[in-house]
């Protein structure tokens, strides 16, 4: 079931395409609905500022009308005061919407963030497996960020928008439906102009896009690769292929540059083409029919309107694509939040302290259907014991390592946990007594303090420091300028892979486990470290269970049992010296020293 | 800024005719008001319909010219901007490619990829809406008080004293605002690291169970990222109401003053309605300032950051005209220190070391211990801050980057370039013909691995081929490292991923080529036939000698070597 929607998922992202608009903004709508007052108060102060836009320009006419007698008003200063009134009235009610709006939408884009970020923590670890990290950290970041400004502006930009469409436009019927009518003519011009750029725009701004990607990904590689370069003498011939990408980006943003700049110029053109029209038209209409119903004032005006109306149209088709995006990310982000968190643990027992006897009684387990990466796995690891996980890569060692931490559940058989089966056991509790060191473990941007400090939130200075000496790491970490103060960026980078291990030795002392998952690191660790690791790992592991995937037949060795894995089957099982006279697969492995490469 | 005019100033023509096309523009929405007025004072009022005709006729021709003069500028304008962009990157790349390893360090690859990205299109932007609508609405302005002070000096003296106060009030609010908004996007970018982390490190966060403090971390910056952003965002939305009121109240005193004056002088009506007509598209305006400044300011930074670049002395020109001469491959090093810029630390101190041509090299130490610098050193890459390097006993300042023709050196990651397998084995040699590019994959023992691709030597690996595993990649630098016949050949680790009899056929190879040959390893297998080993510890040289005089002599090499030899096997399976 899960894995099936997560499948959907990932197939969804490529294409963001708007499904549910509707449901999508009564979700929306959810985290605005708090402040439903507020939010009736912007509305209407966005309707009193269109209002007031309208009244503004009007009492200035009437006020040149006064003053040049063709209109009389009892007082010429009362007017002007008036229009003061009228002009703070209208800064006031904007700023004031603003205001208000600003702080409904950051409330509620506050809200969406906790409630996505909380979310997804909870999603169970085969949701993380089966999404790419990429685009689970852009749909949490890019996409939210999108929502946000759009809740910022949009809302009061579209209302406003609206309002003085619809008010520009029923003026204009009221004063004359025909040149009304001549006004609204340009609409599909307007529409067949636009689609005619956009379909050219929409393809060079791809092929824009495009060609910038392929020059980064080629920048990348001579940038990282830049001593490659260097050590082959090979400038002048990797500037001659940039040159040439570059050439490719300059015509593609050419084309996509000229075509979007006909946009603004298409938009003037029309304006002054309906100007002409109704001027030229109503002109013609006002002799030559001798109306009565269009003057020579109506005519005036409409010039005016005729620019009022075509500026919101304009507006509303550029905020329509904002707000699309912006509902297409908010989708995106949604389906996060309807992905299904780990199981509820109501019922589930807690163990407050445990022996570390561990038992599989016909364990097995696919991720997905058909495909067993776990098949009939029994054995009986009892407390303090150290099994050893041999085998080639998919054979399953991980998967049994991932069973443990309850990262995934098995689908048949039963782990047992001091006598006790694990699935009525809560995550929690088993994770509390659980260390693990693995070799992909990832440290975080902050002190090496901190970053041992995670094995036991509540640990003192002291201890962090206690434990890194325990771990053979305080002589690497007191040797950097800052020394336990020392930050870490970019997952750790600066400091070498046997050092990372020896920090999670650290770690993992520091939690101080009742049971241990290790993989030892495969990479090259120069053999000062590496006997370091051992010696900190040797210490690690007095009187714990523990199970590490080996590799270094020192470390096989030592174990009290080897489980020997070949997909996903217990092939052998037993201790080094039992596999050896037996002349299986392991003693053929050691004997032969094939390494898997 | 100045770099940007600098750079447009190849595209002078097309600028300049960009620019006349936008006052062809202005010129007819500055008419057309005019002629507006002509029809209806010369048409409609006095019932001539000729007139209305003509004047309809001349503002149909001269929207129909405006429409193509803006058309047109968009030619020219892209022309100009997306030439100046071209030739800023152009340069800088060429500017990167001759810099040392060391800058384009000190740099870093991602601030080099924003400058060379983002940073040129923002340039370009900037110059294309400077072309076409920045200096639109100040012309405006301009020749809208010109044309006020044409009808009445008085009431456009206001107008005057009303534009300078608007712009400092803007100004001033937008640069409050544009200062808030960079602390927004800290505090931006440090929750979304946040997020990054957590999601990275999600088996950690479970495994350890830190969902709560997890989220308690991310609360705090996004309650810190909500108040930062509703700042900034309030004081950018001030500024539009604030500019419509004091423009408003400007209006509200040209009609006050325009009515003193209807009564006290001779004044015409006409003069004030037309004052009046310009502050209003003034004010229309305006709205393009707050995305001029916006544009300006963010333009500047990316001008200042392509500077940066543009503006630095290239260190590691590549001088093709220099004679080329064949080295043999003595190499000395004479109490060489290195340490890097900004960092007091020595990397290596007084290193002293004497290799002849075809000699064999090992090199053992721990992580951090200067083997990687020191191999760096020999290829010019880095420069030694005392003591010197001689290369067949020249000194190495004199062979220069020159040395490089036969120097190579094998990173430990194996850094390939996407393409064919083909490709990247001619990577440093382009006149290698197929059987010689097979002759060193069967040297670096990677031929018949080669053979059981779909494409054999054709096909393609990295993003959009086949991955390699990481031997394989070691495999294919080294096969690479060869077929440009190098004299010196350093191996920083280079043979790490392979197994132990693969490494051993590697190596042997190597052997036979009769190079200079500096190995940096972690196995004393892989270094015991060295002429000499050298053991690295923090930058120093602490013992030196053959395998069997180490064995004798040091403690420690005995003690590695004892608990490698234990080992014995690896049971790995990457």
């Amino acid at each position: 079931m899960m894995n099936k929607r997560v499948r959907n998922l990932s197939a969804d992202l490529k294409k963001p395409k708007v499904k549910n608009v509707h449901e999508t903004l009564r979700r929306i709508w959810q985290y605005v609905k708090a402040d439903k007052m507020m939010f009736l108060l912007v509305v209407i102060m966005v309707f009193f500022s269109a209002v007031l836009s309208l009244l503004g320009p009007y009492f200035i006419g009437v006020a040149v009308d006064v003053m040049t007698g063709t209109l009389s008003f009892f007082s010429f200063k009362l007017l002007l005061i008036l229009l003061l009134g009228i002009f703070i009235l209208q800064s006031v009610t904007i700023a004031l919407q603003n205001y208000w709006m600003i702080g409904i939408s950051q409330k509620a884009v506050f809200a969406l963030r906790r409630d996505l970020f909380g979310h997804v923590l909870h999603l169970p670890t085969s949701f993380f497996q089966q999404t790419e990290s990429g685009d689970l950290i852009s749909r949490l970041t890019n996409d939210v960020e999108n929502i946000s400004r759009t809740l910022n502006s949009a809302i009061i930009q579209v209302t406003t928008s609206i309002l003085t469409l619809v008010g520009t436009l029923a003026v204009m019927i009221w004063l004359s439906p025909l040149l009304t009518l001549l006004t609204v003519t340009i609409v599909p011009i307007m529409y067949m102009g636009m689609k005619w750029i956009t379909k050219r725009t929409n393809y060079y701004f791809k092929e824009r896009q495009k060609e910038l990607g392929n020059m980064t990904g080629f920048l990348e590689e001579t940038l990282s690769g830049h001593s490659m370069v260097k050590l082959f003498h090979q400038e002048k011939r990797v500037i001659d292929e940039y040159q040439q990408r570059n050439e490719k980006l300059r015509r593609a943003g050419y084309w996509a540059q000229v075509y979007s700049g006909f946009i603004p110029k298409l938009m003037n053109g029309l304006n002054n083409f309906a100007f002409a029209i109704i001027v030229g038209i109503g002109g013609w209409i006002v002799l030559a029919t001798n109306s009565t119903t269009i003057t020579i004032g109506i005519i005036v005006t409409f010039t005016t309107y005729a620019r009022q109306f075509t500026r919101p149209l304009n507006d509303l088709a550029n905020e329509f694509n904002m707000v699309l995006s912006a509902i297409a990310g908010a989708e995106r982000a949604f389906e996060l939040i309807d992905q299904d968190t780990e199981a509820k643990e109501e019922g589930k027992q807690a163990l407050s302290t445990i022996q570390g006897d561990i038992e599989f009684k016909d364990v097995s387990f696919s991720y997905k259907d058909n495909e067993h990466v776990l098949q009939s796995i029994s054995f009986h690891a009892k407390p303090g014991q150290m099994i050893a996980l041999v085998g080639p890569t998919g054979a399953g060692k991980t998967t049994i390592l991932s069973l443990l931490t309850r990262f995934f559940q098995e689908q048949a058989g039963e782990i047992l946990l001091d006598g006790q089966p694990m699935k009525q056991l809560t995550n929690q509790s088993i994770r509390s007594h659980l260390g693990i060191v693995l070799q992909d473990t990832y440290l975080f941007d902050t002190t090496i303090r901190e970053n041992i400090r995670y094995g036991k939130l509540s640990a003192t200075d002291q201890e962090v420091e206690d434990a890194a000496k325990l771990a053979n790491a305080a002589s690497f970490i007191e040797r950097l300028p800052n020394k336990y103060d020392t930050v870490l960026e970019g997952n750790g980078q600066g400091i070498s892979q046997g050092q990372r291990q020896l920090l999670m030795i650290a770690r993992a002392m520091l939690s101080n486990p009742s049971l241990l998952l290790l993989d030892e690191a495969t990479s090259s660790i120069d053999t000062i470290t590496e006997l370091k690791i051992t010696d900190a790992l040797e210490k690690l592991m007095q009187g714990k269970t523990s199970f590490v995937i080996a590799h270094r037949l020192n470390t096989i060795e030592k174990a009290d049992m080897i489980l020997v894995l070949k997909d996903g089957k217990i092939i052998e099982k037993g201790t080094h010296s039992i596999l050896m006279k037996e002349k299986g697969f392991y003693a053929n492995l050691i004997e032969t020293q094939t390494v898997y490469e | 800024m100045k770099v940007i005019f600098k750079y447009a100033d190849t595209y002078r023509k097309a600028m300049i005719i960009a620019l006349l096309l936008m006052m062809v523009e202005l010129v007819v929405e500055l008419v057309q008001p005019i002629i507006m007025a002509k029809i209806i004072d010369e048409g409609i009022v006095v019932q001539n319909l000729q007139a209305v005709y003509v004047y309809g006729a001349i503002l149909l021709v001269i929207t129909a010219l405006a429409f193509a003069a803006g058309i047109m500028s968009s030619y020219f304008a892209a022309e100009v901007s997306q030439g100046t962009g071209y030739d800023m990157r152009n340069e800088m790349f060429h500017k990167l490619q001759m810099f040392s390893v060391m800058k384009v360090q000190q740099f870093s690859t991602s601030t080099l990829l924003t400058r060379m990205t983002n940073d040129v299109v923002q340039v370009q932007n900037l110059l294309f809406a400077f072309m076409r609508i920045m200096l639109r609405a100040p012309l405006f302005i301009i020749f809208g008080i010109v044309m006020s002070f044409t009808l009445n000096v008085s009431l456009a003296l206001i107008l005057l004293a009303t534009i300078p106060l608007l712009f400092v009030v803007m100004f001033l609010l937008m640069i409050k605002g544009m200062k808030l908004f960079n602390q927004v996007q800290i505090k931006i970018d440090q929750l979304n690291s946040i997020i990054r982390e957590n999601l990275l490190a999600i088996k950690l966060v479970k495994a350890f169970h830190r969902m709560t403090f997890a989220s308690k971390r991310f609360s705090q910056a996004n309650s810190e990222l909500r108040d930062k952003n509703k700042q900034a965002l309030w004081v950018m939305e001030l500024v539009m109401p604030i500019v419509m009121l004091i423009m408003n109240i400007a209006m509200i005193a040209l009609l006050a003053f325009g009515s003193i004056q209807l009564e006290t002088t001779s004044a015409q009506a006409g003069e004030i309605v037309g004052v009046i007509n310009y502050a209003t598209r003034m004010l229309a305006s305006f709205g393009v300032f707050s995305f001029l400044i916006m544009n300006v300011s963010r333009g500047r930074t990316s001008a200042q950051r392509i500077n940066e670049i543009l503006t630095q002395t290239v260190d590691d020109e590549v001088d093709e005209r220099r004679e080329k001469e064949k080295i043999n491959g003595d190499v000395t090093f004479e109490r060489v220190s290195f340490h890097y810029p900004n960092m007091k630390r020595n990397v290596l101190e007084n290193i002293d070391l004497q290799v002849k041509a075809g000699e064999k090299i090992g090199i053992l130490g721990e992580t951090g211990s200067g083997k990687t610098t020191l191999l760096h050193l020999i290829p010019y890459l880095y420069h030694t801050t005392k003591g010197t390097i001689y290369i067949d006993g020249k000194e190495i300042d004199q062979v220069g980057n020159n040395v490089r023709h036969d120097v190579t050196l094998v990173p430990q990651e194996g850094f390939l370039f996407s393409g064919t397998i083909l490709e990247n084995i001619r990577w440093g040699n382009e006149h290698l013909n197929h059987k010689q590019a097979e002759k060193v994959a069967k040297e670096a023992q990677l031929h018949d691995f080669i053979m059981t691709l779909p494409n054999k030597y054709e096909t393609r690996i990295g993003q959009r081929g086949v991955n390699l595993s990481g031997g394989q990649k070691q495999r294919l630098s080294i096969a690479r490292a060869i077929a440009d016949a190098p004299r010196i050949l350093l191996l920083d680790d280079s043979t790490s991923a392979l197994d132990t009899t693969t490494e051993s056929h590697v190596l042997q190879a190597i052997k036979k080529r009769k190079c200079t040959t500096f190995i940096v390893s972690q196995k004393i297998s892989s270094v015991k036939d060295a002429n000499q080993i050298m053991l690295l510890e923090r930058g120093k040289i602490v013992e030196k000698g053959t395998h069997q005089e180490l064995l004798a002599s040091s403690a420690l090499y005995r003690k590695i070597s004892e608990t490698q030899e234990r080992e014995g096997v690896q049971l790995d399976d990457e």
